[in-house]
């Protein structure tokens, strides 16, 4: 009956009445949403590109058009560059150590063996924890004296190491917590694109006579590869963004060792002040993401 | 045949010993808030037993500050979530329906941009305006900052379950004479139960994380939790076993929910990389 009907509406309109309610209304739906985000997103990114034009800071009210001057001063700043390698290295060696772990991980798990999915349970654990408390509980292990893993050093006689206070090993201890608690997240997807690949090529390769490397190397892989490359992104723009469990590791130190880009913006905005020159860096990092988001915009089409 | 049992133990071991790495700092965190300063400070490592003690939770729970900063973080985590949620799922409905209007475009640009965006490029402008509307350390404007920061994660996530539900059902409604609206309250959003509890799940658990907006928005009368916990690390003599106490009450509640609802929070996690 209902379906006689619907036939007979769509035989009568072209079969776009649906279409045609939606089209007309689709924006009042939207309304909450613009509103939402022209209070905390769209002004304040437009407060801060005029601001970084000129000399406010939190002590100065009355500011001026100064023009580039901000921008030009972070060029020149040796803390910029050195914030940009420190995430250059956080990201890149994260990368190298997650992509190939998580997949790793995620070809056990595909694997299917007893007890999986308490063993997954407990690995996705880290992923959803506070990162304050993270950084909590590696500052409280990593500790010199004594932490717990160099309690465990000396049991077997090892040297201590200073985890957080020496220059090079910060930046590792940064990446060893960030690789606890994301590799997990490459690891999920990768498990999803491996479950959403369909059982007929690989079968097929088997039927050829193919072993199980030559299946991954030339069949899995290539078919899990766009997957790979959106997880790949993802994991880039979220070390550009860490800032929760850096701030309580080691507050960016040993001096600026670990101080990451949105570390450096926190800092120029809070510890130093300048309003105007963190904002001027604000706009600095939203114009180098344009690249990701757009390949993230064509990746995913809603 | 016996290499393929051998292959298949050897994965579950290595399995076992990530799972174990996985879950070791976490029982190391809560062994520690359990314990006296003593153990805390030996210099040989007790990974069992000792002398267990609620010491340091009733120094922490006793603490004032640290009940006020949960209170305050239910307070922003519940009412920041309700709002995402309802004004995300109501954008979502218009997008997963494809209608083609005029700002669908831009919007959902933004909401990429939102969601790769650092925080602290907008706590820069945010912490000015909300100064500057007398606002700061105030909840209200806490409760709206999170939910706009985490509306691209409930539009995209309510798209998601409203495409999946079969439109035909909508038309009918439509030919019965039931107005958009009323074929959204009365039929979309009983459908979509779950994946409305799944997506409030997520955004509730990303907003009882924040830190980095309260930490620069407010200041004693709004502090949220992750903001307290983390004080303890800015004092001058760390307090291990009450740092570790405040550490596990901040996470208790996520770990219970990952424990419970681990489905609904996967979903939530591959946002934007895997399509269903």
């Amino acid at each position: 009956m209902r379906s006689q009907q619907k036939q007979f509406f769509e035989r009568l309109d072209g079969g776009s009445l649906k279409k045609w309610q939606i089209r007309k209304t689709g924006w009042v739906y939207l309304i909450p949403a613009w509103l939402l985000l022209l209070a905390i997103v769209l002004v304040p990114m437009f407060f801060s590109f005029t601001s970084s034009f000129s000399d406010a800071s939190l002590m100065n009210s009355d500011s001026q058009f100064i023009g580039f001057d901000n921008y030009n001063q972070i060029f020149k700043d040796s803390l910029f560059w050195e914030a940009i390698r420190t995430t250059v290295i956080i990201s890149g060696v994260s990368l190298f150590i997650q992509i190939p772990l998580g997949f790793f991980l995620a070809v056990l798990l595909n694997m299917e063996l007893r007890g999986t999915a308490l063993l997954r349970s407990g690995i996705l654990m880290p992923l959803l924890l506070t990162p304050v408390a993270v950084g909590l509980m590696w500052r409280l292990m990593m500790n010199i004296d004594n932490g717990v893993i160099n309690g465990t050093l000396h049991m077997f006689g090892l040297p201590a190491i200073d985890w957080l206070g020496d220059r090079n090993s910060a930046i590792l201890s940064v990446i060893l917590v960030d690789s606890w608690q994301n590799t997990a997240f490459v690891m999920l997807l990768l498990l999803a694109g491996l479950q959403n690949i369909p059982a007929s090529p690989i079968e097929a390769a088997k039927v050829d006579g193919a072993t199980t490397f030559q299946v991954y190397r030339h069949v899995i892989l290539p078919l899990l590869a766009p997957v790979a490359l959106v997880v790949v992104m993802i994991r880039i723009i979220e070390s550009i963004k860490l800032f929760d469990f850096i701030y309580i590791l080691t507050s960016g130190g040993p001096g600026t060792a670990t101080q990451n880009i949105s570390l450096l913006d926190f800092r120029y905005g809070f510890t130093f002040l300048q309003t105007a020159q963190a904002a001027a860096l604000g706009i600095i990092i939203t114009l180098s993401l344009t690249p990701m988001y757009l390949l993230w915009r064509r990746a995913n089409r809603i | 045949m016996n290499k393929s049992k051998l292959a298949r133990f050897s994965a579950f071991i290595v399995l076992l010993f990530f799972f174990i790495g996985s879950l070791f700092p976490i029982y190391w965190t809560l062994l520690t808030s359990l314990r006296d300063r003593l153990d805390i400070f030996a210099k040989v490592p007790k990974f069992f037993g000792g002398n267990l003690t609620l010491e340091n939770y009733r120094s922490v729970i006793s603490d004032e500050t640290f009940i006020s900063s949960l209170k305050n973080s239910v307070f922003i985590t519940v009412l920041a979530t309700f709002v995402s949620v309802l004004v995300g799922s109501l954008a979502a409905y218009a997008l997963a329906r494809n209608g083609r209007f005029k700002s669908r475009r831009p919007f959902e640009s933004w909401m990429i941009l939102l969601r790769a965006l650092p925080g602290i490029v907008l706590a820069v402008p945010l912490y000015q305006m909300v100064v500057k509307l007398g606002l700061y350390d105030n909840s209200w404007a806490l409760v709206i900052c999170y939910a706009a920061i985490n509306l691209p994660y409930s539009v995209w996530l309510m798209v998601g379950f409203i495409q999946g539900i079969p439109i035909e059902i909508e038309e009918s409604a439509q030919i019965d004479g039931a107005s958009q609206f009323r074929i959204l309250t009365r039929i979309i959003l009983p459908l979509v139960r779950s994946g409305l509890g799944a997506t409030t799940i997520f955004v509730a658990m990303l907003s009882w994380n924040e830190y980095l907006l309260p930490l620069i928005l407010a200041d004693e009368g709004s502090k949220t939790l992750p903001v307290y916990v983390g004080g303890f690390v800015t004092s001058r003599t760390i307090d291990y076993g009450a740092m570790a106490a405040a550490a596990c009450l901040c996470i208790i509640p996520i770990a219970l929910v990952t424990l419970l609802v681990q489905k609904q929070l996967i979903r939530g996690l591959s946002l934007g990389a895997v399509k269903e």
